[in-house]
C-alpha cells in the first residue's frame, strides 16, 4: 500500500534529510516511527502525508506512484490520508465543529451527513459538550481531541499522527490510542510518531526509527531491548 | 469561475488583513478617476459631434473691405452667386448692425463699431447630404465677387478636433495607466495574503482542499472589497460631474460645453464598478493560482 524506494527528501539546495529510504507498509498495519530529535521523523511524515515531494527515489501511496503525480490529482490522493500535526494546526477562528467539519465540507459532503458524523466523533473523543468552543479556548489535550476528529473524519485509509498523546493526561492518551487500534481493525493504516518508550512496550507494533537520516524497521521487542541496552 | 460574492470566506480570514484593510479606498480613488476619465471621453466625443453638426452646414463668404468699392453691391453679388450653385439652401447677408453687435463685446460700442472699415459677411447654409464642391465654389466666388473669400471654418474644426482627440487619447491612456496600477495594488494585497494565510492554506491542502477552492476564497473577498470601493468612487465621481455642468452651465460660454452624456456613456459608468470587479477577480485568481502551484 505504502511504498519507498531509494527515497531522499532535502529542503531548497540544502543537505538530503532523509536518505535512501526503503519502506513497505501493507494495508491495515500500524507502526511507530520513532528516533531522535532531528532524526527525519517530520520530514517523513511530510512524504507520507503528500505535504512535500521526494528529492529523489520512487514513492508509491496506494498503489500509485504519487512522486510526478499531477498538481490537480493530489487533493484525491491527500483526502485518502488523516494527519493529526504535533503544534495540532487548527484553525483557532471556527469552532471545534467546524475544525472537524472541513474535510468533510472541503469533499463536498451534504450537511446532514456532516452535521451527524461531526457530533457523533466529536462526543465519542469526549468533546460533546465543547463543540462551539474555539480553539484558544481549549486545553491541550482537548485541541489535540480535535486534530486527531478531523483527521479521522474523513475515514482515512492512512492515518499519520505526530505525537498525538503528548499533550494528554494517560486516560485520555489510551483511549485515543484505542481509537487509533479501532480505526486499524476497520482497516485503516496507521503511522504513529512518537518518543513515548512505554506506548511501543504497552501496544507491541512495529517499529521504524530513524537513524542518521536513514530508516530502520524492527520489531516491538528488539527495538525495546536496544533501547534498554543503550 | 464561480463568483459568489455573499458567501464570506470561512476558513481564510482574510477581513482581519492588514495589507488588504485600505484596498477599497484605494479602489475608490482609482474608480473616481477612471469615472472623470470616462465622463471626460464621452463628453469630449459629444462635443465633437456637436461642433461638427453646427459647422459643416454653416459656411461663411468674407468680403474684404475695399474704401473704393460699392460693399453692399458685392454682398448682392456673392448672394447672387451663391443662390445658383446647387446643393446650398440658404444664403442671407449679414447687414452692417449685425456685425457691429457679434463684435461689440470685443470692441465696444455697436454704432462706433459700424464706422470701422469692417468687412462684409454672408452667412450660407448648405442643404444636409449635398455633394458641394467646396473649393471649385470659392475659386468661381472669388473670380466672381472681387474680395471675396468663402470660409469653410475646416481648418479651425481640424484644430479642434484634433484637440480633442489628444484629449480623448490622453483619457484613454489615463483609464489604461489606472488599470495597469490598480492591478499592481491588488496584486501585492493579495500576495501578502497568501504569505499572511500560509499556514492555513498549507492546512487546507493537506486535509484534501483544491487550489480553486482557496483561490475562490481570496477572488470573493477581494471581488467584494473592490465592490466596497468601486460604487462610493463612481458616485463621488457623478456628484463631481454634475457641479462641474452646473459651473459649466452658468458660464453661458458657447464653445465651453457642459459635461454631456450619451446613453453609452452612462451604460459605461454603470458598468464600471462591475468591470473593477471582475478585474479584481481574474487578478486575484491568477496570481494565487500561480503561487500555490509554487507550493505542493
Amino acid at each position: 500500500m505504502i511504498r519507498f524506494e531509494n527515497v531522499g527528501m532535502r529542503y531548497g539546495m540544502g543537505p538530503e534529510v532523509l536518505r535512501d529510504i526503503n519502506l513497505h507498509l501493507s494495508h491495515g498495519s500500524f507502526h511507530f516511527l520513532t528516533g531522535p530529535t532531528g532524526a527525519g521523523k517530520s520530514s517523513l511524515l511530510k512524504l507520507l502525508a503528500l505535504s512535500h515531494r521526494p528529492s529523489r527515489g520512487l514513492l508509491s501511496l496506494f498503489g500509485q506512484e504519487v512522486s510526478h503525480l499531477e498538481r490537480e490529482d493530489l487533493p484525491d490522493f491527500r483526502r485518502k490520508i488523516g494527519v493529526v500535526f504535533q503544534e495540532f494546526r487548527l484553525l483557532d477562528h471556527l469552532s471545534a465543529f467546524e475544525n472537524v467539519a472541513l474535510p468533510l465540507r472541503i469533499a463536498g459532503a451534504e450537511d446532514d451527513l456532516v452535521q451527524k458524523n461531526v457530533k457523533e466523533l466529536l462526543n465519542w473523543v469526549g468533546l460533546g459538550n465543547q463543540m462551539n468552543a474555539r480553539p484558544p479556548t481549549l486545553s491541550g489535550g482537548e485541541k489535540q481531541r480535535v486534530a486527531i476528529a478531523r483527521a479521522i473524519i474523513n475515514r482515512p485509509q492512512l492515518l499519520i499522527a505526530d505525537e498525538p498523546t503528548g499533550s494528554m493526561d494517560p486516560e485520555m492518551g489510551l483511549r485515543l490510542m484505542h481509537l487509533f487500534q479501532e480505526l486499524n481493525k476497520l482497516g485503516t493504516t496507521v503511522v504513529i510518531a512518537t518518543h513515548d518508550i512505554e506506548m511501543i512496550r504497552r501496544f507491541r507494533h512495529p517499529v521504524m526509527y530513524l537513524e542518521d537520516s536513514t530508516l530502520h524497521t524492527t520489531t516491538p521487542t528488539a527495538y525495546l531491548a536496544r533501547f534498554e541496552g543503550m | 469561475m464561480k463568483f459568489s460574492l455573499l458567501s464570506k470566506p470561512t476558513e481564510l480570514q482574510l477581513e482581519k488583513d492588514a495589507s488588504s484593510k485600505y484596498l477599497p479606498v484605494v479602489i475608490a480613488a482609482m474608480v473616481f478617476l477612471a469615472s472623470l476619465a470616462l465622463i471626460g471621453l464621452f463628453s469630449i466625443n459629444s462635443a465633437i459631434s456637436d461642433w461638427s453638426g453646427a459647422i459643416s452646414g454653416n459656411l461663411t463668404v468674407e468680403i474684404a473691405y475695399d474704401k473704393n468699392g460699392d460693399m453692399d453691391q458685392r454682398a448682392e453679388d456673392a448672394v447672387a452667386f451663391l443662390k445658383t450653385v446647387p446643393g446650398i439652401n440658404e444664403v442671407r447677408t449679414i447687414t452692417k448692425a449685425e456685425t457691429a453687435e457679434l463684435l461689440e463685446p470685443f470692441l465696444g460700442r455697436a454704432d462706433v463699431i459700424e464706422n470701422l472699415p469692417l468687412p462684409r459677411l454672408v452667412e450660407v447654409t448648405v442643404s444636409e447630404n449635398s455633394a458641394l464642391d467646396l473649393l471649385a465654389t470659392a475659386t468661381q466666388l472669388e473670380n466672381t465677387v472681387p474680395g471675396a473669400h468663402l470660409n469653410t471654418h475646416r481648418p479651425w474644426l481640424d484644430k479642434m478636433l484634433l484637440l480633442a482627440r489628444s484629449i480623448q487619447f490622453l483619457a484613454a491612456a489615463i483609464m489604461f495607466l489606472i488599470s495597469m496600477v490598480t492591478i499592481v495594488i491588488i496584486v501585492f494585497a493579495a500576495r501578502t495574503g497568501m504569505v499572511m494565510h500560509h499556514d492555513i492554506i498549507e492546512v487546507l491542502h493537506l486535509i484534501g482542499a483544491r487550489d480553486g477552492y482557496i483561490a475562490r476564497q481570496f477572488q470573493d473577498y477581494f471581488a467584494r472589497l473592490s465592490l466596497f470601493g468601486a460604487v462610493p468612487g463612481l458616485i463621488i465621481a457623478i456628484i463631481v460631474m454634475q457641479f462641474f455642468t452646473y459651473l459649466a452651465s452658468r458660464l453661458e460660454a458657447g464653445l465651453i460645453q457642459p459635461p454631456s452624456m450619451v446613453l453609452e456613456g452612462w451604460l459605461a459608468l454603470a458598468l464600471l464598478p462591475l468591470l473593477v470587479a471582475i478585474l479584481t477577480t481574474v487578478t486575484v485568481r491568477w496570481i494565487v493560482l500561480s503561487s500555490l502551484k509554487r507550493m505542493m
